[in-house]
């Protein structure tokens, strides 16, 4: 097992450097200019870019960017747009988004995950169909929209929660946000569990508990979550990554400053910020493939039968 | 546990009381900013949050009074030379917020900084502006030293023109001419100017307690030593950035911002609400959208609207008053000239520029029966009976953009036959490289005023400033441009006010551009604010004498 | 004496013309009519069917039948002055003068443009129902292939084909769709081609941890030793199995490709307006929530059932594919 993380740790570090790669070159391709060109003539535009070093064969910008990459820095280390430094911001933002989303996370992967027993448990009842209409909604309606009705309800008609983002109380003002990050979560966890738990609780194993005697709790967690989780997992994963990397307009909405706004403006802003892209690009790559690497190996804990190493040899 | 609870019966008691949001005002002063503060840094920015939160915090050498009039600042005097070419500030004793004086060399190494790292607002030093001596050579990368400012001593702050500029006291109000302290700057890691409190000196009537690069809350408070605190009321107060004018409304019905700005829709609600509408205040942004035509015979479209009756023909198929009227409903006056209203008043009758609206009313109107005249002529000309015409636009710039293009959309195509109009929104930044990349055929154009003087405008069209946008090129337009600002007319008032006129007729003559609408800003403030000012040029809003009563 | 019976040539028949795995008890039937059969005794599966079929039916005719066009600025001219029916809350003509426009059926209202909201999200949900039937495409074609093919082959093929998503997943979507603007109109053509290149990487998770799980059951290696190809195996043995997961995955990735449309619409990479989507509307009416808020009712309300619909039929369909599920 341990040879088998080895070496996919150092198929992902290969893989991220592809992904710098093909972003690198895909960012310079994109229609803009990374500074602001308002009012500006083709010459001096042409005079910037020089500047910059932009004029250089992609191949060699490519080569200076990994090596001040290797020595810990995105690029120059500064934003294209307006020079202000980097990482202390990206970081910053990387943070709030990071502790929203994890509480998103918590609210999705709990609420969910008791939405999809209940239901699978009560197959065919009222509750069943509550819990459908409920991951129905859940999907139907964009998380943004569910965040103004909560902020209009809970901040404006009853002024519990704070109007806009409060970084000084940060737990109490995170719940809306992220309970509205959470309910696409929820209905997809509670879809996904409650379906696999139906299969799973049809099959002959579980069967054959039940006939030995095993009953409610017991039997469920031993035999029917172990063996439903695997889809469920597989779900939640890439929904970590999305979460915890921001949402752009719940955080414009309740005023938070996050990676989200942060990536998107840096994309489709007043100027393709090269170096922001690339460096919120590496950040979220390199979690991405964290949490499929964790991924494949919480396969085989989960489930026994699942040897993907034994192919390797 | 407990809070939950406390959340259910506040809920609870909420519901059955059927109560609605506790509207007691905020003590605090909390201002909407409309879009995120790109750079403290006054070389760097580029945009009318991070002129006003920079003008917050530092003072230039004179700043504008609430009519618009330049008064002293960091200056307190200044001599102009007989042939206004040399101007001689003597500076006030007045601090950073560090403890240091404020010297005439901090003003030196700004604006010699300033041209090096040349951005937007690098012709502002240059010779279509402030005609700043060298100014335009030190932007292309020449000697900083060169450029024509000096220090002879501590508090005086010498600058060369290389013209007469009218205006140039006013000018100095402009962010990109504020002083930077040469010794706090070159103390800090490279790039990290202004990206903190510790990182920026304030001079001015504030200090940042609370900021961070694109954060969207700004706290503030006030300078103690700055040297007119007696003048400044608020002790500490905020920034929160929202975008969407739906909750820039709530919020304020809420109290929990006493200052929003809101558009479109939420105008009309607030105005059948008879309560919250004595709030509503309209203030004249100064600012002209215009459609851009792009001119270049050579453009990707075989360059139909280089025929001027094609220009013509849209400038006059387009119902300005219904724009206004239904879509944008924030107090904007449709305007029918290339200098937009409530702008550039004259120094001596106190009019506005552009007062007369019927001035060239035989070009630019609305007159379907016109339009289709100009429409034959230009059909006949071009050989065609089908024109497609690609409409940019930038997505982000909001709510209102969106609506006006189709609804200009609508309005051409129903009003002239055979011409088909594609919108094509973008990302601003696409938007943008299109425009100076020369691949469009109309846009929208939104430019505000920097200074107070058509000539802000008037700039925009000459061969060099078109070239980025219309590709238009007029000798005569040109050479009256030049006279009136480096040229023989810069120090005769009235002849170069005059001159502007027949400039102005050209550019409708040909309809370079067709002028829509002149901008305002709808307000939300609250009843117990006062003492803010506003400007139509530079710095929008002016919090130094605000007040909020308790 | 006995008498040697001699065969006659009418005591023997071929048995081959004769079926003889005729069970009459229990007809057999072909497995596409069994799920029919299945599909269409399940009630709420054939309520999905009337749901979808409405919608698609109003969808179709709505926009054709509307007197106003979906593009169409409804205005008045007033003394000289354009006075345009924006903002409307929903009425029925009622002949009366109270306002200018109370001779009009605006049955969903209008919007801040002076549309019709009636044919727009009618209009709007053609769009939609066309992405949505994308995304279903991608994830049942692409998907659900790469997925299983390479938890199947596993190892080297697996190792690459992983590879290869974690690089197309890390590159963010507005990226893609901006250099594809370079080469294409813009429209719901591009929109269609970013989402090819992108949406199915959620499904092909999903039917590779799937394969995994069941690559190693029994049926798999019998048939193996049997001497089946591996595509064989795939298609023929393993999908039939995945296909709970795999619908409901389905059923997520429709409204994801729809608010994923709405948002490249929103930053202006999107459809072009005066056209429209579910999407589009929904973000639209997202402006002006709190003070017009039946704006934003229809487009989701139509959404929802088409969800709900959709979600309908899906399960119906895992329970007649899949019938062990169900009373056997």
């Amino acid at each position: 097992m341990s040879k088998y993380v080895a070496k996919r740790i150092l198929m992902s570090a290969l893989t991220l450097f592809v992904i710098i790669f093909v972003l690198f070159v895909l960012i310079r391709i994109m229609p803009g200019n990374p500074f602001p060109v308002e009012r500006m003539s083709a010459e001096l535009i042409l005079q910037k870019r020089a500047e910059l070093g932009l004029d250089k064969p992609i191949l060699i910008q490519f080569a200076d960017y990994m090596s001040m990459l290797l020595q810990g820095s995105f690029g120059n280390g500064t934003s294209l747009y307006n020079g202000a430094p980097i990482k202390p911001i990206m970081f910053a933002c990387l943070e709030n988004s990071f502790k929203v989303g994890v509480l998103s996370i918590l609210f999705g992967t709990t609420i969910g995950l008791g939405l999809g027993i209940v239901a699978a448990l009560n197959r065919g009842k009222f509750l069943d169909g509550l819990c459908t209409v409920v991951s129905i909604l859940g999907v139907c309606i964009p998380s943004y929209v569910f965040m103004i009705f909560l902020q209009y309800f809970f901040a404006y008609k009853i002024p519990f929660f704070p109007y806009f983002f409060d970084p000084s109380q940060f737990l109490f003002s995170s719940i809306m946000p992220s309970l509205s990050l959470s309910l696409f979560s929820i209905s997809t966890v509670a879809r996904f569990t409650r379906n696999e738990m139906i299969e799973v609780m049809n099959s002959d194993y579980v069967k054959l508990a039940e006939a030995k005697g095993l009953y409610g709790f017991e039997l469920l967690r031993r035999h029917v979550l172990r063996n439903a989780l695997i889809p469920i997992v597989t779900v939640i994963a890439p929904l970590v990554v999305d979460l915890v990397t921001g949402a752009m307009v719940i955080e414009k909405i309740y005023g938070i400053n996050g990676a989200g706004s942060l990536m998107v403006n840096a994309i489709a802003g007043d100027g393709v910020d090269y170096n922001y892209v690339l460096a919120l690009g590496i950040v979220f790559s390199a979690l991405y493939i964290a949490v499929m690497l964790a991924l494949d190996i919480l396969y085989g804990i989960i489930d026994p039968r699942i040897r993907l190493a034994t192919k390797e040899g | 546990m407990k809070k939950i609870f406390a959340l259910l019966m506040i809920c609870a008691f909420a519901l059955i009381t059927g109560c609605g949001g506790d509207s007691s005002s905020n003590n605090k002063l909390s201002v909407m900013l409309g879009s995120n503060v790109v750079s403290l840094d006054s070389a760097q920015c580029t945009d009318s949050s991070s002129f006003e939160l920079i003008a917050d915090c530092i003072d230039g050498l004179m700043q504008l009074d609430a009519d618009g009039k330049p008064i002293p600042a960091i200056a307190e005097k200044f001599d102009v030379s007989a042939d206004g070419k040399t101007y001689t500030f003597h500076l006030r004793d007045a601090k950073w917020s560090n403890g240091d004086p404020v010297t005439a060399n901090d003003f030196v190494f700004a604006w010699r900084r300033h041209c090096q790292v040349s951005t937007k607002y690098a012709y502002i030093m240059g010779d279509t502006v402030a005609c700043v001596k060298n100014a335009d050579a030190v932007t292309k990368g020449g000697d900083p030293t060169t450029l024509g400012v000096s220090a002879p001593d501590e508090k005086t702050f010498v600058v060369e023109l290389d013209a007469p500029v009218p205006f140039f006291p006013a000018l100095m109000s402009f962010p990109t001419f504020y002083p930077i302290n040469e010794k706090f700057y070159k103390g800090l890691a490279e790039g990290t100017y202004g990206t903190s409190p510790e990182t920026f000196l304030s001079n001015g009537a504030f200090v940042l307690s609370n900021y961070l690069p694109g954060t969207a809350n700004i706290q503030l408070k006030k300078n103690n030593d700055y040297w007119n605190a007696a003048q400044v009321q608020l002790s500490d107060w905020q920034y929160q950035v929202v975008t969407s004018s739906d909750n820039a409304l709530t919020a304020f019905k809420n109290g929990t911002l006493n200052v929003v700005q809101i558009s479109g829709s939420q105008i009309e609600h607030v105005n059948k609400d008879p309560e919250l509408s004595k709030n509503l205040q309209t203030i004249p942004s100064g600012a002209l959208s215009y459609l851009s035509f792009n001119q270049d015979p050579k453009n990707h479209h075989a360059g139909a609207l280089a025929n001027v009756n094609l220009r013509l023909a849209i400038s006059n198929a387009i119902d300005r008053q219904s724009l206004v009227s239904n879509y944008v409903m924030n107090g904007s006056v449709a305007t029918y000239t290339a200098i937009p209203i409530h702008f550039a008043p004259n120094a001596k009758t106190g009019k506005f520029f552009a007062e007369d609206q019927k001035q060239f009313a035989d070009v630019v109107s609305f007159d379907v029966e016109k339009a289709r005249g100009y429409l034959d002529k230009a059909k006949a000309e071009l050989g065609r009976d089908n024109i497609e015409l690609e409409f940019i636009y930038a997505n982000d710039a909001g709510n209102t953009v969106v609506k006006i293009v189709q609804s200009i959309k609508s309005q051409v195509e129903e009003n002239l036959p055979g011409v088909i109009v594609k919108l094509q929104p973008m990302p601003k930044a696409e938007y943008l490289d299109k425009i100076t990349s020369n691949s469009y055929d109309l846009a929208v154009t939104n430019w505000a005023p920097d200074y107070d003087d058509p000539m802000t405008f008037f700039t925009l069209w000459t061969t060099s400033g078109s070239e980025i946008c219309e590709h238009w090129s007029n000798a005569e337009y040109d050479k009256i441009i030049a006279d009136c600002t480096t040229g023989e007319l810069a120090a005769d008032y009235d002849a170069r006010w005059q001159a502007m006129y027949d400039a102005e007729k050209i550019l409708l003559d040909n309809a370079v551009i067709a002028p829509l609408y002149t901008g305002s800003n709808a307000m939300l403030i609250a009843p117990n604010v006062s003492g803010i000012e506003f400007q139509v040029t530079g710095v929008n809003r002016v919090f130094k004498s605000a007040t909020i009563k308790q | 004496m006995a008498k040697t019976y001699i065969p006659k040539a009418d005591d023997f028949e071929f048995i081959g013309s004769r079926d003889l795995n005729v069970d009459l008890n229990f007809a057999s039937q072909g497995y596409w009519k069994g799920v029919a059969v299945h599909f269409l005794r399940n009630r709420l599966a054939v309520t999905g069917v009337v749901i979808v079929g409405v919608i698609i039916l109003f969808a179709i005719f709505a926009p054709i039948l509307s007197s106003y066009g979906y593009q169409e600025i409804v205005s008045v001219n007033d003394t000289g002055k354009e006075l345009v029916a924006k903002s409307l809350p929903p009425q029925i003509a009622d002949g009366s003068a109270q306002n200018l426009f109370a001779d009009k059926t605006f049955l969903f209202g209008t919007d801040d443009m002076g549309r019709d909201l009636w044919t727009r999200t009618w209009h709007g949900a053609r769009i939609s129902l066309i992405i949505a039937f994308v995304a279903i495409f991608i994830d049942m074609l692409i998907g659900t292939s790469y997925g299983l093919i390479s938890g199947y082959f596993g190892g080297l093929v697996d190792n690459i084909l992983q590879r290869f998503i974690e690089i197309a997943g890390s590159i963010p979507t507005l990226v893609i769709i901006s250099i594809l603007a370079i080469f294409m109109e813009k429209g719901i053509g591009l929109v269609i081609s970013s989402l090819l290149l992108t949406e199915w990487i959620g499904m092909s998770k999903i039917a590779r941890a799937e394969c995994l799980k069941l690559k190693e059951r029994e049926y798999v290696l019998a048939s193996r030793t049997l001497g089946a190809g591996s595509f064989h195996i795939i298609f023929k043995q393993i999908l039939p199995n995945t296909i709970g997961p795999i619908i409901t995955q389905v059923m997520f990735s429709i409204p994801v490709a729809i608010f994923t449309e709405a948002f490249l619409s929103f930053v202006g990479v999107g459809i072009v307006l005066p056209q429209c989507s579910l999407g589009s509307l929904i973000e639209a009416g997202f402006g002006n929530i709190t003070i017009l808020p039946y704006q934003i009712l229809p487009p989701i309300t139509v959404l929802a059932f088409l969800m709900l619909g959709f979600n309908l039929i899906g399960d119906g369909f895992r329970e007649a594919l899949a019938p062990k599920l169900e009373d056997m």
